[in-house]
């Protein structure tokens, strides 16, 4: 009886706080037009099912127009045009919204994980470590990642969009594990953590019981920033020439706009990908906006006196 | 002095990070599938040129020697010739440095001069139209993808307008021509650099913007502001003279944390545009496999970034009389 009571003031409690925090969001005009256009993009990604079970000619990769050669403006047949060796553009940019979610969303993911526990060991272990760990994110931080995956493409020859993920995701952790850890040093002083101690917590048990749970919600919108750069690298980088040849990007069509010398013939070719990628980021940065607003008060009294 | 001193440690930093920087990609060399040999002797030296080399760069020596060796040139300024130009890579690379700090400098200091200034309006007329107009612009402008801004560019101001020229830095009938002076020269030169600045701009002026404005707004919340109003100043000259200067000390700090981001955009500015920098000639060798190029030109923008956040840092400090190291 009393656990159960407990579980339910406990879920009112998460409710609640869901609750709130949507309202405070439902406010942010930047917030709702990031979220339609985020949803938008997700319709796209799921659509990017259809064309090629339609007929295998609009396989954003592999399918080839019979008829067709070159490229071509839009069409009934292919609404936005097809690229050089007759791909249909419309499926191309289709399977780029796929492609650029799971890009950003597993980087992102990747790097707040790795953010976050490390953030959180530097700020509760302290001493040595916490220098060591906090030197190391300097270090990285200052590096240009697209530089540096460049450099390790060309080492370690064509990386998969796996390990293009990857190598974003171990390189884009410092700036969220240097907010994490700040929050973590203030949480240490609190009470409640000494009590925990006192009643004989393990340092595991505080860190994930007591720790984590408060440092969650910051990570969470450190994720958003993280899904932004991600998109960005990966696209910079099929842009070079470098990402995955077996998948399909908007930058990889970006690449094959300027490397096959349309981008002055073909503006139907030039312009939808482009576009694409700039309102994702865009989306992704003005959700993370109005989220920063739902999580950190201090912006919120400075809009409502506003 | 208490400055000077804290230079002194930064540079002890810098140092240190760079070393293992050096470290890491020597590793990183030996790691990599393939023949490390094959990596730094250009293929189309006679077998006579590359035991030179080999000797020279300590390739024939245990791993422990090589990065001795690795070291010593590092230092001594030997990276072996280019592939692909078949030039010593050090004349390459100096070379193309003055090329990318002239546009790299320019528009940070450009962009973030525009944004302290725009933000400021923008922070002026609060919640008005202005304000609104302004935080979408910087917005939009500050997420667009950069290539694909640098060819939309090209594509309007360089292909149909013929304003500008379409790529590189300099031509050939002005720079070859004796009667030509140096302001003609210099006016060559900015005409190319138009269209890749304007890009760089377009891409960082709206994050300082939006620094800005939301800096001034909480300066101006400040208890010296109400002071400043007490005394009777005149709006405007509290917010340009009380509020303004304390307010982009944050935007120096911006500067220095988007740094890396700087660069990597300036690689793809520099590529777009084939202005003859380093970004574009690490793009360029590591398309072409050229090791000893790509090695020093990474090693080269590692420099640059280390140096341009002291430079960031020392400004801060300079800046700020409150922040004492």
């Amino acid at each position: 009886m009393e656990l159960a009571t407990k579980k339910i003031v406990l879920r009112y409690h998460w409710v609640f706080r869901i609750r709130e925090g949507w309202g405070i969001f439902h406010q942010s005009l930047l917030g709702k037009i990031g979220l339609v256009l985020l949803l938008l993009f997700a319709l796209m990604a799921l659509c990017s099912y259809i064309p090629p079970r339609l007929d295998p000619m609009y396989d954003p990769m592999t399918g080839v127009d019979p008829k067709i050669s070159h490229s071509t403006g839009p069409s009934m047949r292919h609404w936005l045009g097809t690229d050089f060796m007759g791909r249909d553009i419309l499926s191309q940019l289709l399977a780029g919204a796929r492609i650029a979610f799971m890009v950003g969303v597993s980087a992102a993911f990747m790097s707040i994980f790795l953010g976050t526990a490390i953030g959180m060991i530097a700020g509760y272990v302290g001493r040595i470590m916490d220098t060591l760990l906090m030197r190391l994110a300097d270090m990285i931080m200052v590096m240009p990642t697209l530089l540096v995956v460049l450099i390790l493409s060309s080492l370690f020859g064509q990386l998969n969009i796996w390990t293009i993920v990857l190598i974003i995701a171990l390189f884009r952790w410092p700036g969220v594990s240097r907010v994490i850890r700040s929050q973590t040093l203030s949480l240490k002083q609190r009470p409640f953590i000494e009590a925990a101690r006192v009643a004989g917590a393990s340092h595991l048990r505080i860190i994930f019981r007591h720790i984590m749970p408060n440092v969650l919600p910051l990570s969470f919108l450190y994720m958003t920033f993280r899904v932004t750069s991600a998109i960005i690298i990966e696209a910079a980088l099929a842009f070079l020439g470098f990402g995955d040849p077996g998948t399909v990007s908007w930058g990889m069509m970006l690449q094959w706009v300027w490397k096959t010398g349309h981008m002055f013939k073909a503006p139907y070719w030039l312009l939808p990908p482009g576009i694409c990628i700039s309102l994702i980021t865009l989306s992704f940065y003005m959700l993370g906006r109005a989220m920063d607003e739902v999580l950190d008060p201090r912006l919120r009294r400075e809009q409502e006196a506003g | 002095m208490e400055l000077r001193r804290y230079i002194i440690r930064r540079l002890v930093q810098i140092a240190i990070i760079f070393f293992v920087i050096l470290t890491v990609l020597f590793m990183l060399f030996r790691l990599a599938p393939g023949d490390p040999v094959s990596r730094m002797v250009d293929p189309d030296m006679t077998p006579e040129e590359a035991q030179i080399l080999i000797s020279e760069l300590g390739l024939d020596q245990p791993l422990w020697m090589q990065y001795l060796y690795y070291l010593r040139n590092f230092f001594m300024g030997r990276f072996g010739n280019s592939f692909h130009y078949g030039q010593p890579v050090v004349t390459i690379i100096a070379n193309r440095l003055p090329n990318t700090i002239l546009l790299f400098t320019t528009s940070i200091i450009l962009s973030a001069f525009v944004g302290v200034f725009l933000g400021k309006i923008a922070s002026w007329h609060k919640g008005g139209k202005v304000d609104a107009w302004m935080t979408i612009g910087a917005l939009a402008t500050h997420t667009v993808f950069l290539p694909w801004l640098a060819l939309i560019m090209i594509w309007v101001f360089a292909y149909k307008l013929g304003w500008f020229p379409i790529t590189g830095m300099i031509s050939e009938e002005v720079w070859l021509n004796p009667e030509a002076g140096i302001v003609a020269k210099s006016l060559d030169v900015l005409h190319h650099m138009a269209l890749p600045l304007a890009t760089l701009f377009l891409i960082h002026f709206g994050s300082y913007l939006l620094i800005m404005r939301s800096s001034m707004l909480e300066t101006l919340k400040e208890d010296y502001i109400l002071t400043a109003r007490a005394k009777g100043l005149s709006e405007k000259v509290i917010r340009n003279h009380h509020a303004a200067p304390n307010a982009a000390l944050p935007v120096v700090t911006s500067v220095g944390l988007s740094l890396a981001f700087s660069i990597n955009g300036g690689a793809l500015t520099e590529t777009v545009f084939t202005w003859p920098g380093i970004g574009r000639e690490l793009v360029f060798s590591v398309s072409h496999n050229d090791y000893p190029l790509a090695q020093a030109s990474f090693l080269l923008i590692a420099i640059v970034v280390l140096v341009s956040n002291l430079v960031v840092d020392v400004l801060y400090a300079y800046l700020d009389p409150r922040i004492r190291y």
